[in-house]
């Protein structure tokens, strides 16, 4: 069957009731927990992500991703109206997006934003059908070593791109590691650091690990903040912008998508990133560069498109090489593998009714948001006027619910209760929690697939050097280190972390 | 003896949250994130290590062990080193300790009390301790809040939740 006729049974199983209502329903929490400040996609995915089980794979993962993109097009809307970013990538929105909104432009800034989205998340579900299945082809024929570098690879992209300091992420990684090594050892059946209890021989719980770490960390670091939203919520009519701004809008729409697309691709914090990197890549070529920061729609358009061109191509690594390049597509990683769905080089031959299902809900899901998200505006925006400590007892009850019945095992509350503690410590002394959970997934596969490697070439470590595409790997390694070296040069990484704390 | 001075030992007294010296907190997650390593590179000690050319299961957590006491051992260093700048981390938050004393109640609760009722008394401890509702709204809620949470749960989706002692 050619892709073709697989991507319209794909638009098959999307546009059918249950997948066209699970996707509604995705679109829809991914749009509040990006309107709402403190729970973003991560936290909204993991807290939906019990309810899958009892869908199909294909349903489910529909539902998830619709929360991942949804949030996407949430975050913009109370960084323009209230300048509080509803998730980490709309922090750059929130320069120019609520100073438009402060000079009455606040509607063509919401429409701006949500058509940019649009765009920049359908030019990036292209990019992912043409390059997912041939990269699948290609990584089909990759053996444990190749895996080995392929991991490695992303680990030192999570390393490289975060945020923070270089060697607190080391130490992140380094500990998601170990967590990972939790659990029965799969070559040999050895149980490793289970102390004789049952709940911890199949490892953590990745689910508890996950809302623990994002969820109720974020909760916790959440009530210790007041705030106080005062909104600027424009009517229906004003939303249509003036021809200026679409001129100045429409290019910056272009190389938003591209540079989300690009950066979708490399393991990190990409969709933040790429955010900060387009807002750059604007300013740098307006021919009115003073008029950012005071309400330049450039400064909208941009990074607005980026966050949400991410969301296909950050796919690519997951689908294609069955490896997570956000914390986002970790999560759908974990729903996949509940579902008995192995994600990566055999995802399109095994199961591609999940793989085209999913590009065409995508497809349907930007549309569906663009329709939900622009008249609906308003009715989004009050929902910040739920006081945040009514939504405590609700999440958490959810959240409990939530990891006990991955395994029904009340070990796992205790899981999530400890990572919650945990991981609110580390965030509040600057710990990023990305690495972390990136390194827990993919920490099994890389000590099963280094050993592997070894006993197969009886100990060689020659194994790890001896193939083309590993060449093209390290090649790759090279060439983002001669990026972040260039980028570092230039003082980038320091002029956005100046733009994030000004916004 | 003057007003202020009868409320000088007050003012001594220790207030929460308490607001801690940045310089001190991350000395204090150096030294948690190498007790953590010793305890996996200990244990990963008594595991099989294998040799270098085939490891054992003992070989990489003692492997990442030793990495993350590397790192705990650099951010311990590079803390030691900068001069303290008088940036400080409010710590102690009444409505945090009070969430994470609640949930860490839960985890043992649920299996023995049941699932709604221990879920029905956690939501009524938040919504009264830290959302300050009144007692009885706080409990109307929390029981619409379990009956919604069975209908969902159990009806809608079909898991079994524990009923625990009291219901089972």
């Amino acid at each position: 069957m050619s892709s073709f006729e697989l991507l319209v049974n794909g638009f098959g199983t999307a546009l059918s009731w249950k997948g066209l209502l699970y996707c509604f329903i995705g679109c829809l929490w991914g749009t509040v927990v990006g309107v709402l400040p403190g729970l973003g996609p991560l936290a909204g995915m993991t807290l939906l992500l019990p309810l899958t089980f009892g869908l199909d794979p294909t349903t489910g993962i529909i539902m998830l991703t619709g929360i991942f993109y949804g949030a996407m097009y949430g975050g913009s809307t109370t960084s323009i109206l209230v300048r509080i970013p509803g998730e980490a990538a709309s922090v750059v929105t929130c320069i120019d997006g609520h100073e438009m909104a402060k000079q009455g432009r606040a509607g063509p800034a919401l429409m701006i934003a949500a058509v940019g989205s649009f765009i920049g998340g359908t030019v990036s579900i292209l990019g992912l059908i043409f390059i997912a299945p041939p990269l699948a082809k290609l990584m089909i024929q990759i053996g444990p070593s190749v895996e080995v570098v392929l991991i490695l690879f992303a680990l030192v992209v999570i390393a490289l791109v975060s945020a923070g300091s270089r060697i607190k992420t080391a130490s992140m990684i380094s500990l998601g590691l170990l967590l990972g090594t939790v659990g029965m050892d799969k070559l040999t059946g050895f149980p490793r650091f289970t102390f004789g209890s049952l709940g911890l021989s199949d490892g953590l719980s990745f689910a508890a690990l996950a809302i623990g770490l994002f969820g109720i960390s974020e909760i916790l670091l959440n009530l210790e903040k007041t705030q106080t939203i005062k909104a600027i919520v424009p009517k229906f009519r004003d939303l249509i912008p003036r021809g200026k701004d679409l001129r100045e809008a429409f290019p910056a729409i272009g190389r938003g998508s591209l540079i989300g697309c690009i950066f979708g691709i490399i393991p990190g914090v990409s969709h933040i990133v790429s955010t900060f990197v387009s807002y750059a890549v604007e300013k740098k070529l307006s021919r009115h560069p003073e008029e950012f920061g005071k309400g330049a729609i450039a400064g909208v358009a941009g990074p607005e498109t980026a966050n949400n061109a991410v969301t296909g191509t950050a796919m690519i690594p997951l689908l294609a090489l069955g490896i997570p390049s956000i914390p986002a597509t970790a999560i759908l990683l974990s729903a996949l593998t509940i579902h008995g769905v192995q994600p990566g080089p055999l995802l399109l031959t095994d199961n591609p009714q999940v793989f085209w299902g999913l590009i065409a809900s995508m497809y349907i899901g930007n549309v569906i948001l663009l329709i939900l998200n622009l008249p609906m505006v308003g009715l989004f925006v009050n929902l910040l006027r739920i006081p945040y400590v009514w939504l405590v007892p609700a999440i958490l009850v959810i959240s409990v619910v939530g990891v006990y019945s991955v395994d029904f095992n009340a070990f796992d509350i205790w899981v999530m209760a400890f990572a919650g503690f945990v991981g609110y410590f580390l965030r509040k002394f600057g710990f990023e929690m990305a690495p972390l959970l990136l390194a827990l997934v993919l920490g099994d596969r890389l000590e099963e697939n280094f050993r592997l490697a070894l006993t197969m070439s009886n100990g060689n470590y020659a194994t790890f050097v001896d193939n083309a595409s590993l060449i093209v790997l390290f090649g790759s390694i090279g060439l983002l280190l001669s990026v972040q070296g260039i980028a570092w040069a230039f003082g980038y990484r320091k002029a956005f972390a100046d733009q994030a704390e000004g916004a | 003896m003057s007003m202020s001075d009868e409320l000088a030992p007050m003012q001594d007294k220790v207030t929460w949250p308490r607001a801690i010296c940045t310089r001190h907190c991350e000395l204090a997650c150096a030294v948690a994130l190498g007790a953590i390593a010793l305890f996996f590179i200990i244990y990963a000690s008594n595991f099989a290590w294998g040799s270098v050319a085939l490891p054992g299961p003992g070989f990489f957590p003692l492997l990442l062990g030793i990495a993350l006491l590397f790192c705990s051992l650099w951010i311990g260093a590079e803390t030691w080193r900068t001069a303290a700048t008088g940036d400080c981390h409010e710590l102690g938050h009444r409505d945090v300790l009070i969430v994470m004393g609640a949930l860490f109640l839960v985890a043992p609760a649920f299996e023995r009390l049941g699932a709604y009722l221990t879920l029905g008394l956690f939501a009524f401890v938040l919504l009264v301790l830290v959302a300050r509702k009144n007692v009885f709204v706080a409990a109307a809620s929390s029981a619409v809040g379990m009956a919604a949470v069975w209908y969902f749960f159990q009806i809608l989706l079909g898991l079994q939740l524990p009923k625990g002692l009291l219901l089972g």
